[in-house]
């Protein structure tokens, strides 16, 4: 187990490295038609490993600073959105938030085009050219660049989304909080086996036409595996489980859960997008110390 | 009280006029079906296929089709609409439950934006100023001829065509069952694209936040943006629906106004309509519980021959 954990360590110390090696290179550009009377959008390009440029939202408040953060890494879909879709637009008046598409993602698709399905399976056989080395670098840099704005204030930064929000709070310094909704590594491969849903059905897609590679993609998954990262989170975390029963419910992340070393809350969802969102968006606010959410009209 | 909540949108006199025009145009494109297996996403159980087709404009339309391999007879089919962010699932669920399967994929979406292509967020606002450049002219078109695409293939019983999909993929559903005689049962989701004027009041989340945004920036446009969204209003289609439908909403959705799903649902044409409103519930529109509904619903209206 050691031997693999040096290796994991190094797998990922060389991509940091590697990153490390590029110049951000940040190029901003405002965005009007996104801009309100208390918030600015700008939109941002970097550079990320392979010197790939990746496009991410920034809204920065009206204002005297320093604000709160929020940050949304890459998702496991074409369309980038400027703030999560339900969100109160106004959550904009009170949090730096930058929301980065990583490569393969619609505005950082040049020259890599993603395919939905298809994306979890890109080069899975080859560990070192897996397309989620170079999704995880861009996550590591976005947080990164976050950190270099004079808005944000650096003890009130929020990193949310799914499996890549724990692997960037992992990978990068500087997040405070992490809000994590695991949805592909966690013991993928047995993961895949119980589903016939995207993305995970990717997976066995992938095996079921190629067989004989299932070993080398084994290999690939162990160094992307939620548990693996998990001793590196410090940050405050709040782990969003499925329901009782379902893929990913507490019992199914219990190993990751135990793994995290910083304070840790479990929720587990009630298959409602309101409650689950409504607890989300109340914990944040508590642990940024806000009197009360910012919360979309529906969920007052 | 929310259930009798009416729209501000007013169908327009020649809305009728508009969408014949439209499908006239339409119908001057030749479909030119193709259909490729697709190994890798089949199974001993089920055939995938990347189907493709001509739409308005000349723009080429992009689509999944599942269909089971054990095929006794002619399959019932279902169309499956997609949201507005995401990109359309291979629908090997249905194939599995014995149905012929497609998962559009109008312009814009990954697979058919190498001639239309205005983003995310953008598509909404795209050209909005004028009923016949906005984006969602083609866009409809490009939903409803899935169903001639369907009407192409030998083992599918064209007298079992269902239309299905949530949140966008639910306003779809509504103008398709609406312009689609062949559609014989819907289900619409949480339907986005109903009641817009409304939407851009009651909830400030993206994506009804385009149109704000844009009229922010283009507040003398207000007057056309809204004689155009008119005749994209999925209230506006909705006397022209007369076969089953079923309906479900979030009371708590904080995307498309659980406001805007009841006024849908008065003005839906049909008798046998069915409202599932969700208390609790947001945007996905208590869908965990909902789920069985809709396959007993198509199970009823499209398994048995008639």
């Amino acid at each position: 187990m050691g031997g693999i954990d040096m290796d994991f360590g190094r797998y990922w110390d060389d991509t940091l490295n590697e990153l490390a090696g590029l110049p951000a290179k940040p190029e901003v550009e405002l965005l009007p038609i996104r801009c309100a009377d208390f918030a600015t959008m700008y939109g941002v390009r970097l550079t990320s490993i392979g010197h790939y440029r990746v496009f991410g939202y920034l809204s920065v408040p009206q204002g005297a600073g320093q604000f709160p953060a929020i940050y949304f890494t890459p998702k496991y879909q074409s369309v980038l959105e400027p703030i999560p879709q339900g969100a109160a637009n106004f959550l904009r008046s009170r949090f730096v938030v930058l929301a980065l598409a990583g490569r393969g993602q619609r505005l950082s698709d040049e020259p890599y085009s993603a395919g939905f399905p298809g994306l979890l399976t890109e080069d899975i056989d080859d560990a070192q050219g897996y397309i989620f080395r170079g999704i995880a670098a861009d996550g590591a840099r976005g947080l990164e660049y976050l950190l270099t704005r004079p808005e944000v204030d650096a003890e009130r930064v929020a990193v949310i989304g799914n499996d890549m929000a724990l692997i960037t709070a992992a990978l990068g310094k500087g997040a405070t909080h992490v809000i994590c909704q695991p949805g592909l590594f966690v013991d993928t491969l047995a993961l895949a086996a119980r589903t016939g849903d995207y993305p995970l059905e990717e997976i066995n897609d992938y095996l079921n036409l190629y067989p004989e590679i299932r070993e080398r993609v084994a290999d690939t998954l162990r160094y992307f595996d939620l548990s693996r990262f998990a001793p590196r989170v410090s940050a405050k975390t709040l782990l969003m489980s499925g329901a009782p029963g379902s893929l990913l419910d507490a019992e199914s992340l219990s190993a990751l859960s135990e793994s995290i070393q910083g304070d840790l809350d479990v929720y587990e969802s009630q298959s409602s997008s309101y409650k689950d969102g409504l607890y989300q968006e109340e914990w944040l606010a508590r642990e940024f110390e806000f009197a009360e959410a910012i919360l979309p009209e529906h969920w007052r | 009280m929310i259930a009798d909540y009416r729209c501000s949108v007013r169908k327009p006199d020649d809305f009728d006029e508009f969408w014949d025009d439209v499908l006239a145009e339409a119908a001057s494109v030749p479909l030119n079906p193709q259909t490729a297996p697709l190994p890798l996403r089949s199974s001993d159980e089920l055939e995938t296929f990347e189907i493709s087709y001509d739409s308005l404009d000349g723009v080429r339309v992009a689509a999944w089709y599942c269909m089971p391999r054990d095929r006794p007879g002619p399959l019932p089919a279902v169309v499956f609409m997609p949201g507005y962010q995401s990109d359309p699932a291979i629908p090997k669920d249905w194939a599995r439950r014995g149905y012929a399967a497609v998962a559009a994929a109008p312009r814009g979406k990954l697979r058919s934006n190498a001639q239309f292509n205005p983003g995310y967020p953008n598509l909404l606002t795209h050209n909005i100023i004028d009923r016949n450049t906005y984006s969602y002219r083609g866009f409809y078109v490009d939903a409803w001829r899935a169903i001639d695409y369907l009407l192409t293939r030998d083992e599918v019983d064209p007298k079992r065509i269902g239309v299905a999909g949530s949140s966008q993929g639910g306003g779809l559903t509504i103008t398709t069952a609406a312009m689609r005689p062949e559609v014989k049962a819907a289900s619409a989701g949480a339907p986005y694209l109903c009641g817009f004027m409304d939407a851009i009041a009651l909830t400030s989340s993206y994506p009804y936040q385009e149109i704000n945004d844009y009229l922010r920036l283009h507040p003398h446009s207000r007057e056309d943006v809204e004689r155009t969204l008119a005749y994209f209003d999925g209230i506006s289609f909705a006397d022209r629906i007369k076969r089953p439908i079923i309906m479900n909403i979030g009371l708590q959705d904080n995307v498309c106004p659980p406001e805007t799903g009841y006024a849908l649902h008065n003005a839906i044409g049909s008798e046998d309509k069915r409202l599932y409103a969700y208390d609790g519930h947001g945007h996905e529109a208590g869908r965990y519980k909902h789920a069985a509904v809709i396959t007993e619903f198509f199970a009823k209206h499209l398994q048995a021959s008639d």
